[in-house]
């Protein structure tokens, strides 16, 4: 029997022996790669195109509004309003970005890999989720900083001025951040249904713009208290509706009587279904994923 | 039926998501028979309905669904090429799966909004809405299939026209509506059924020629698109 020729070399294979970082820091990491991944920071130039669009077309709306608004000393919008008009943009944004955020990891099933690390099952969709609604809110509340800005620095009234424009900007902040939560969580949770993004998209614009429509014929039925309900089948009307009992004339400033009228007295109501919404599609979104990693 | 429309058709059907389209008629004759058993004004729950839900979402949305499927799906897995290698003119490949897209896509409009249009007006109105939905449909299919084979991205792009071009400019800058299928299948529908319920600004002959155009141009454009066609990866 010849001698064993093999030999095990020592080629400096060595243990991790650094800080291992636990749950915390996965999950911050994901939100900042969500968020970064939302307007395309980090990726080719063809996945900034569309995020750049939506953002850069708020952009010029909210410089047209605040030229306006120092030219001619008219109010075109509301801070609050602003929200409101570009429904249809979040509409687009949330169509791009949320199928990116989610169904690219479904589609390259990567999943696994995520949840080999310190990651509960619940963090991931989470994360997703924060990301997704900061960016949406940065998508309304930074236009608003814009306009908030421009009226600053055009006041008449000094000091005392601003700080009115100030307490107009909060609310207007406030109510971005209820847009931000409710599309962010309905958007998400139909595109984490498919792996493609081209379906993910389709779904989510055809869920938020069936429902307007819906909306516009129950306020036409010959009951009232229908018509007032009405808003409750649409998100963007769900949104709105939370918005003129919590905000009253900051979101409607002419003939506020109507606009009371047109939710009625029903604004709890809205703002329990609100929250019932986020908190549905939310607890969706985590039976989905828990589903999806033991695939 | 050739190969191609059989393969197209089984593609389509084949999947799960495909039932994900039909809640969307669904809704559509949902709401006109609601609106017709309370018995409201068809010229009030009219327009929202019909054109509101019928032309400007379902008609476009499934559309753009169906219409870059089609194609897209293919060119998304990497199959196209399989199809691409046969000994067939590009010609015998688009047209078969544009009959497949506007056939599919007639079929899920045209009848909710026949329904909804003789719950609104006559059965003259609904075979006129579902005549021009018909149409629509050719239009958008030949428009979608075309920007399946220009871009990577054609639901974004067809979003972008359907959202943006169609639903936000439309309201506001009146000139883009002689560049609007939505407003072309309006002036059809209202030419062949004068009703009140039905409004645009875009004249009858300007949209047929308009649409005529749309669907035979992008036709023409996919299959030469399709002739120097390459395949590549999914983009990052």
């Amino acid at each position: 029997m010849p001698e064993p020729t093999g030999v095990i070399h020592d080629i400096g294979y060595q243990r991790y022996t650094g800080p291992l970082l636990g749950r915390r820091h996965v999950f911050g990491a994901l939100y900042l790669h969500g968020l970064r991944t939302a307007f395309g920071l980090g990726r080719s130039a063809k996945a900034k195109i569309f995020p750049w669009l939506v953002v850069g077309i708020v952009t010029v709306v909210a410089a047209g509004v605040t030229a306006v608004r120092s030219q001619i000393g008219e109010v075109v919008m509301t801070y609050a309003q602003f929200a409101d008009n570009m429904s249809w943009l979040v509409i687009f944004f949330v169509a791009v970005v949320a199928p990116e955020l989610v169904s690219r990891d479904l589609r390259s099933g990567v999943l696994p890999l995520y949840f080999s690390r310190p990651l509960p099952r619940s963090d991931y969709p989470l994360a997703k989720l924060l990301a997704l609604a900061t960016a949406l809110w940065l998508l309304l509340g930074g236009p608003q900083i814009v306009m908030f800005l421009g009226a600053a620095f055009t006041t008449d009234d000094g000091l005392t001025g601003v700080w009115n424009e100030l307490l107009d900007l909060l609310p207007g902040l406030l109510y971005a951040g209820l847009w931000a939560a409710v599309f962010a969580s309905v958007g998400l949770l139909v595109a984490s249904l498919t792996g493609k993004r081209a379906f993910a998209a389709g779904g989510v614009v055809a869920v938020f713009l069936m429902t307007t429509p819906i909306v516009g014929t129950l306020s036409i039925m010959p009951s009232r208290t229908l018509n007032e309900l009405a808003g409750l089948a649409s998100p963007s009307t769900l949104v709105q509706g939370v918005g003129v009992w919590s905000l009253g004339d900051l979101l409607v400033t002419e003939n506020g009587g109507a606009a009371h009228s047109l939710i009625g007295d029903f604004g709890p109501v809205y703002a329990a279904a609100a929250v019932l919404l986020v908190a549905g599609c939310v607890a969706l979104l985590l039976a989905r994923y828990r589903k999806v990693a033991t695939r | 039926m050739s190969t191609v429309s059989w393969i197209t058709a089984r593609g389509l059907f084949g999947r799960r998501r495909f039932l994900l389209l039909f809640p969307l008629p669904v809704v559509l004759v949902l709401l006109a028979v609601l609106s017709r058993s309370f018995g409201v004004d068809p010229g009030e729950w009219g327009p929202p309905v019909l054109v509101g839900l019928g032309l400007a979402v379902v008609l476009p949305v499934v559309a753009l669904i169906v219409g870059t499927g089609v194609l897209g799906a293919e060119i998304d897995d990497g199959t196209v090429v399989h199809i691409l290698t046969k000994p067939l003119p590009r010609w015998q490949i688009v047209l078969p799966k544009l009959a497949v897209a506007t056939g599919v896509t007639a079929a899920t409009v045209a009848v909710p909004l026949y329904v909804a249009g003789v719950l609104a007006d006559s059965v003259r109105l609904g075979l006129a809405l579902a005549a021009a939905a018909c149409l629509g449909a050719l239009a958008y299919s030949a428009l979608f299939l075309a920007l399946s084979l220009l871009t990577r991205r054609p639901v974004l792009l067809g979003l972008v026209y359907v959202l943006i071009w169609e639903g936000l400019l439309g309201n506001f800058v009146s000139g883009t509506k002689v560049l609007s299928i939505q407003q072309y299948v309006i002036a059809l529908a209202d030419r062949l059924a004068p009703t009140g319920l039905l409004e645009t600004s875009v004249s009858v002959p300007v949209a047929a020629v308009m649409t005529a155009l749309v669907s035979v141009g992008f036709t023409v454009l996919a299959i030469d698109r399709l002739r120097s066609f390459s395949v590549a990866g999914e983009t990052s």
